[in-house]
């Protein structure tokens, strides 16, 4: 009966082959994090305190109450002396942003960052497969993509993706595009690149909620190569381990709460609503119930269940988020990247994760350093940490992020090996944290609230601001 | 070009015979083969005789241990193969965007319209010209705030024609197919030219209360072949997450996007780009496998963009008095059939009968080591489709394309009409098209439909879809009420 023992034989190899496969394709839904390359625009681009002082005294639309509005928020904003602007705004010519200003601001950081990606992990422009590139409020066609792909010369099928208009929380939407690719099963290169475009944005009007924009967003950007090669694990700096989107945009206020709009003059500017925060901790609430399960240990989460059930059986007026405060999410998250959107987010996030001072540093120092880069703002604070040494084989770091629309994102890497490259930290990580994070601002302009509409002078104030 | 001599009518006739003897010899080689084989075996058979047929029969030992081993094994092996197979992608359904009446835009208003925005009349003149050879009809529509003089194009406005269009092509689908919104799992979002935030995807997961935990992703700036890299990114979620559907929408957003200025290749923008949105529900559940009307078999992207023309032929900027708008450059015929050789490279071996690789693998062969005069062979792939939807970029680009591919008028009739009756609707004309086709009642089941789109970058799309049951006529959508009317004639040129 050799026939049928050959042929059984045959099929159990092919079989065997077959789980073999199967198994492989497992192991290829692992993201690899390779390098990441943060952007550290030209030392011309400095804004300052004077420099924002100039730029202000150059609007001659604003009265007293914006320009008490004003020095408040960059006051109370966290925002230090060394962050970077755009070139238009530092030259003047905010007012009318050409297409080729934008155009420059986007150069300026892919001609220099992605080629620094390359020369740092070794790859060849050739190499890469797929390309994604969030940048939110500015979109031309050819797209950035494209002009990445020509720039670099990448392959004809590499396949590349321009997101647009998903804003601050957009590199993870990116890193969640990439990641479903690479489950597909074939060995695969990606690069992510994310930035925002300032120059085209600039709100030139007097309504408040459009202002703040202008107050809080910098020039920053951020570079990442990922990989589903298990023969490249040895090099990658950290692993995927699981990676939570939330979209509360089916509600009213939560999806008009950020929103790129015209003014009452048909101005067109980023209004920032009251009720953002509100749709911050609903968007937040939302993405935790579903982020918990995925990273907390066990023991955690059966305790969190246990006070849920105790609460509402015992004494079931209490408020959901007292409950929220309980978990100690701290005992499954070693480090956390919080979206530097404004020092009152970091510290709102802060405050319901329960985390102390040494764990809000990094998102607070970043916000200090950089401003609000946006989307590449989680890559900064990861950046300082690793520039402190903080970041050990086997940490976890949770990385949290806001959007319009509204969203909130949130991942979880697994640092793979002790972490050393300061990269762009590298030059002032020794200054950090600084003594005092008190603007300057404060005693020189003192004024703004004392003076009252009778008294207010505007030529003699703007004197005063020339330093 | 001047037109190759017609051969000899009786040695073309002998010709084709014999292309048509070896297609089929090729095509059914293993078919063919059978016959030999089967023949052998008879004879065989009748050779030995009966007797030692049985005696051969009984020597075989039946070991029951042995044969439920094997059943299993076979059993097992069935399982294991049916389910590392790639998960199949269904078009459920589409539905495209009817512009109403209101909003046309005839050459009488067109014309009315420039020459009072316009201050330059050689600009009018110009496009004058431009849409006399357009090939554009009279009903083609631009959005309510183009009809403004001069144009209105504020940020609210451009938001008011995305919510018309794209909530239109939604509701229409929602209709059709009775998709629920809450079980949307993926939402893909492409649109060139208007990207706001938040994006036009939240829009969408606004007005139509879409889970907290949906895929949205928001593309922009790809240009006029986007339409067909969603559907990729779609089929690549698809295969990630099973029994999952995917709405992917198809759009270009006309009202930021109007030229004020006086350059040429700046102009032709303006003469043929019109308003229009797609809505194509994508699933790859298998109880949706009965209702779906294609299947997506094959999807192949190139993108030349790392040459400095390509790249350039499509580009938006500035001109010197500071307007923007899209500049289409004299080079964009030749790229485009560059682009197009570059995806055919690819997608012929995938689609194209054996009979036409071989062919073209000869030639090749030929012109390379034996005579390099040998004229190139260009594959018949009116083999391997039955309907072509080619990306209604303009009459030029179609002309190119018919040339190239060697296509009959019939086969890009569909582009042809869509332009005159729609303009170009940039990444949903391949839909519009598809659309034709069915409203016209010739899409049958087992049809097969290659969509191609070109787009800025330069990349060159193309998609190959198979059709699953036959669509009946009257068929819902924006070609209803005119599918009778068509075909029509188009002049070459339209005296205004």
């Amino acid at each position: 009966m050799e026939f049928l023992a050959t042929l059984t034989t045959l099929l159990l190899f092919f079989s065997l082959y077959l789980i073999l496969k199967h198994y492989y394709l497992k192991l290829y839904t692992n993201c690899y994090l390779i390098d990441y390359v943060c952007f550290k625009p030209a030392s011309d681009r400095r804004i300052t305190t004077q420099t924002s002082g100039q730029i202000i005294e150059r609007n001659k639309t604003l009265g007293l109450s914006e320009y008490k509005f004003l020095l408040k928020v960059i006051v109370n904003s966290g925002i230090g002396e060394d962050t970077y602007g755009p070139r238009n705004i530092i030259e003047g010519r905010e007012d009318s942003p050409t297409f080729d200003d934008a155009m420059i601001e986007m150069d300026e950081f892919l001609n220099v960052s992605i080629g620094d990606l390359f020369a740092k992990t070794k790859i060849s422009p050739r190499d890469v497969d797929v390309l994604v590139v969030n940048i939110s409020m500015f979109s031309p066609a050819p797209s950035l993509a494209s002009r990445i792909l020509k720039r670099y010369k990448m392959r004809e099928d590499c396949k590349i993706y321009n997101l647009s208009g998903m804003g601050c929380s957009a590199s993870l939407v990116s890193v969640d595009l990439v990641r479903n690719i690479f489950k597909s099963g074939k060995k695969t290169l990606a690069v992510v690149v994310t930035s925002e475009s300032i120059t085209p944005n600039w709100y030139s009007g007097n309504d408040k909620s459009m202002m703040l924009g202008n107050c809080l967003f910098r020039s920053g950007g951020c570079v990442m190569l990922l990989t589903n090669n298990p023969a490249m694990r040895s090099r990658a700096k950290m692993i995927l381990k699981c990676l939570v989107r939330t979209h509360i945009g089916a509600n009213d206020d939560a999806h008009n709460c950020a929103m790129q709009k015209e003014d009452d003059v048909g101005r067109v500017g980023f209004h920032l609503s009251k009720g953002l925060p509100k749709a911050a901790v609903r968007a937040f609430a939302e993405n935790l119930k579903h982020l918990a399960p995925k990273i907390l240990p066990y023991r955690e989460l059966a305790l969190y269940m246990y006070g849920t059930v105790k609460q509402l059986v015992i004494k079931p007026k209490l408020e959901s988020n007292s409950a929220m405060a309980r978990i100690n999410f701290k005992s499954g998250v070693d480090h956390f990247c919080l979206h530097t959107g404004g020092s009152a987010v970091i510290e709102a996030v802060g405050r319901a994760l329960g985390l102390s001072k040494y764990d809000v540093e990094p998102a607070r120092m970043t916000l200090h350093r950089w401003g609000n880069t946006s989307a590449s703002s989680l890559w900064y604070v990861l950046g300082y940490m690793e520039a402190k040494r903080r970041l050990r084989k086997g940490d976890r770091v949770l990385m949290i992020s806001f959007g319009a629309g509204f969203k909130c994102n949130s991942c979880m890497w697994e640092v793979n090996e002790d972490l050393q490259d300061g990269d762009v930290w590298e030059d002032c990580i020794k200054n950090y944290p600084p003594q005092t994070l008190v603007n300057p601002y404060l005693e020189k302009y003192g004024w703004v609230n004392e003076d009252t509409e009778e008294t207010f002078n505007r030529e003699e104030r703007m004197e005063s601001l020339k330093w | 070009m001047p037109r190759q001599p017609s051969p000899d009518f009786s040695t073309s006739v002998k010709l084709k015979y014999v292309k048509l003897g070896y297609q089929y010899l090729v095509n059914h080689f293993l078919t063919l083969l059978l016959i030999p084989m089967i023949a052998t075996t008879a004879l065989e058979l009748f050779r030995r005789g009966p007797e030692e047929i049985s005696t051969l029969y009984d020597s075989i030992e039946f070991d029951v241990l042995h044969i439920t081993f094997s059943v299993f094994v076979i059993i097992f092996v069935l399982i294991v193969y049916f389910m590392s197979r790639p998960r199949p992608v269904y078009l459920v359904d589409y539905a495209c965007f009817k512009p109403s009446p209101s909003c046309r835009v005839p050459f009488a208003t067109f014309m009315e319209h420039t020459s009072m925005i316009c201050e330059d009349p050689k600009s009018v003149q110009f496009q004058t010209r431009i849409l006399e050879r357009s090939g554009l009809g009279e009903e083609t529509c631009l959005p309510p705030a183009n009809h403004y003089i001069p144009p209105n194009p504020t940020m609210e406005a451009a938001r008011a024609e995305a919510q018309l269009v794209i909530f239109s092509a939604i509701d229409d689908l929602i209709k059709k197919t009775g998709l629920q919104p809450k079980h949307i799992d993926i939402l893909v979002v492409n649109c060139s030219l208007f990207s706001p935030t938040p994006s036009l995807s939240a829009m969408i997961v606004n007005k139509y209360k879409l889970r907290s935990n949906i895929k949205s992703f928001n593309l922009s700036g790809m240009g006029c072949s986007a339409g067909l890299l969603s559907i990729d990114l779609a089929r690549d979620l698809l295969q990630v997450h099973p029994g999952s559907n995917a709405l992917v929408i198809s759009t270009e957003i006309i009202t930021p996007n109007f030229y004020k200025g006086n350059r040429r290749d700046m102009l032709l923008p303006n003469c043929l780009f019109r308003m229009g949105a797609a809505a194509v529900l994508l699933s790859n559940r298998r109880r949706d496998a009965s209702r779906a009307k294609y299947r997506l078999l094959h999807l192949v992207r190139t993108h030349k963009g790392a040459d400095d023309r390509a790249y350039r032929c499509v580009y938006q900027e500035e001109d010197s008095d500071g307007h923007c708008g899209i500049s289409l450059s004299k080079d964009l015929m030749a790229i485009a059939g560059d682009a197009l050789k570059s995806n055919i490279t690819t997608i012929g071996p995938l689609v194209l009968p054996m009979s036409e690789q071989l062919l073209f693998f000869f030639t090749l062969v030929g012109r390379k080591l034996i005579k390099p005069n040998l004229r190139p062979y260009i594959p018949d792939f009116k083999q391997a489709f039955e309907h072509f939807c080619i990306h209604a970029g303009g009459r030029a680009v179609i002309d190119e394309l018919q040339k190239s591919l060697q296509l009959s008028a019939e086969h890009v009739e569909a582009s042809r009409m869509t332009l005159h009756r729609f303009g170009n609707t940039s990444s949903s004309s391949l839909w519009y098209e598809l659309n034709y086709i069915e409203s016209k009642g010739r899409m049958r089941r087992g049809n097969r439909v290659w969509q191609i789109g070109f787009g800025s970058g330069f990349k060159c799309n193309s998609a190959v879809w198979k059709c699953l049951r036959t669509v009946k006529t009257p068929v819902d959508g924006p070609w209803e009420e005119c599918a009778d009317r068509y075909p029509v004639d188009i002049p070459e040129i339209v005296k205004l």
